[in-house]
């Protein structure tokens, strides 16, 4: 039974980290072996769910959902109404999409995803999140200098822009729907979708590229 | 609880390393993989980021993100009384129970849609704010676990969105489930940084109804 002790937990914590060997290899391999001895789960379904995100899920699947944003308008609006409910349609919904929002890109606003508190994402629509998304510099910057954020990841935003940081601090989870790109008239669903980059979704890149 | 972990805003941490992966080692395929697939029955998703807050300042800042994620098993398995420290310093625990049949990717695929979640929860009391309603936050906090952060208490701002009632995460880090109208509240970047913040720019919270006053 888990007691909800916060000073149990706080002693705990102190206890392993400076008690256990200092490789962090090590450790998942000590928690793997607990894990598996226990029969909470087995070595073979650990494998499974690492070639699971290797493949299946990962950024490609929010991106043929921004694609087909911009070919179909119905699917478009039901994406901004109710997102968790056109993830779910294509069958991409799972961990962390069941209150998924999807905020748009325009010509004056431009959107950013942040977690400051932990690393909330959402992981079915759009994979492992990349390794700076969780890092403290990005968590603690981009609410407060977001522009200068931009500017390190190579966005430059017009005059007329202004920048909307979502800080997801409940069980939502925001979706960036960017701007479709000029010269892609009569590209279909997989030429739209390879357009879109991961980035995009979270807000830390905004001019996507047609192709040359 | 005003911890290591609420970083909104602090500075000092220099440049974002824009090029790093999702993953860089192996284990940490294997950790991600641990905690999608195991976890005490009883353990709530607010209690798990309350055991993360209590890391060691410190240790939260220098070991990396699969890392904490790893202490944060161990620790949760230790306090659920699921595998002792003398357990975890021999590395193997006595079985329990029987393990699950491996089911494949196909197997995978359906345990990670069966974790969509919904944590809209009813509750007793009518909502006190609907969108457009200006609102200021608190100025302290009394709970151990919160997610109204540092960098916005005490400051003015206006409701977008109301969610309906969605589980406290205050409470639900003490196990209790309870439902509070949650909001989504838009605040001047202004308002919350001073003149340095570019006027046009705005940052949104999504926020619980005793977390905010109105204005």
């Amino acid at each position: 039974m888990t007691t909800f002790d916060s000073d149990e937990a706080a002693h705990v914590h102190r206890h392993l980290h400076s008690h256990l060997p200092s490789d962090p290899a090590l450790r998942v391999r000590t928690l793997e072996s607990l894990v598996v001895d226990k029969g909470l789960v087995t070595t073979q379904d650990l494998d499974s769910w690492i070639e699971l995100y290797a493949g299946q899920v990962g950024p490609h699947r929010g991106a043929e959902v921004v694609a087909r944003s911009w070919l179909d308008p119905e699917f478009r609006a039901r994406l901004l109404a109710d997102a968790a409910g056109a993830v779910r349609d294509l069958g991409y919904h799972g961990h962390a999409t069941g209150h998924l929002k999807a905020v748009e890109n325009t010509d004056t606003q431009h959107n950013l995803v942040v977690c400051t508190l932990c690393s909330c994402y959402p992981f079915a629509l759009l994979g492992m999140s990349p390794a700076w998304y969780k890092s403290a510099a990005y968590r603690a910057r981009a609410v407060r200098e977001p522009r200068k954020v931009l500017a390190e990841f190579g966005v430059e935003l017009p005059e007329g822009v202004a920048v909307r940081v979502w800080d997801s601090t409940a069980e939502l989870r925001y979706l960036v729907v960017p701007q479709r790109p000029a010269g892609t008239e009569g590209m279909d669903l997989a030429g739209l979708t390879a357009l879109v980059t991961r980035n995009s979704m979270i807000g830390t890149d905004r001019d996507l590229k047609a192709p040359a | 609880m005003d911890g290591i972990h609420d970083l909104g805003g602090m500075e000092g941490f220099g440049a974002i390393d824009t090029d790093a992966p999702p993953f860089r080692h192996d284990w940490e395929r294997r950790m991600w993989a641990i905690a999608k697939n195991t976890g005490a029955p009883d353990w709530t998703l607010d209690w798990w980021r309350h055991m993360v807050e209590r890391m060691q300042p410190a240790t939260y800042l220098s070991v990396s993100y699969f890392e904490k994620w790893c202490l944060n098993y161990l620790t949760g398995f230790v306090t659920s009384g699921l595998f002792t420290l003398e357990d975890v310093a021999r590395g193997t625990t006595p079985r329990t129970q029987a393990p699950p049949d491996p089911s494949g990717v196909d197997g995978a695929l359906q345990r990670l849609r069966d974790n969509e979640r919904f944590f809209d929860l009813d509750s007793p009391d009518p909502a006190r704010f609907a969108a457009g309603a200006p609102v200021r936050t608190k100025s302290h906090i009394a709970a151990r676990h919160t997610r109204l952060p540092r960098y916005a208490r005490g400051c003015r701002g206006e409701v977008i969105a109301h969610h309906g009632a969605h589980v406290f995460p205050d409470l639900s880090a003490q196990g209790i489930h309870v439902g509070q109208h949650l909001y989504t509240v838009a605040f001047a970047a202004r308002d919350l940084w001073g003149e340095a913040a570019d006027p046009r720019d705005s940052v949104t919270l999504d926020l619980w109804d005793s977390y905010l006053d109105p204005a």
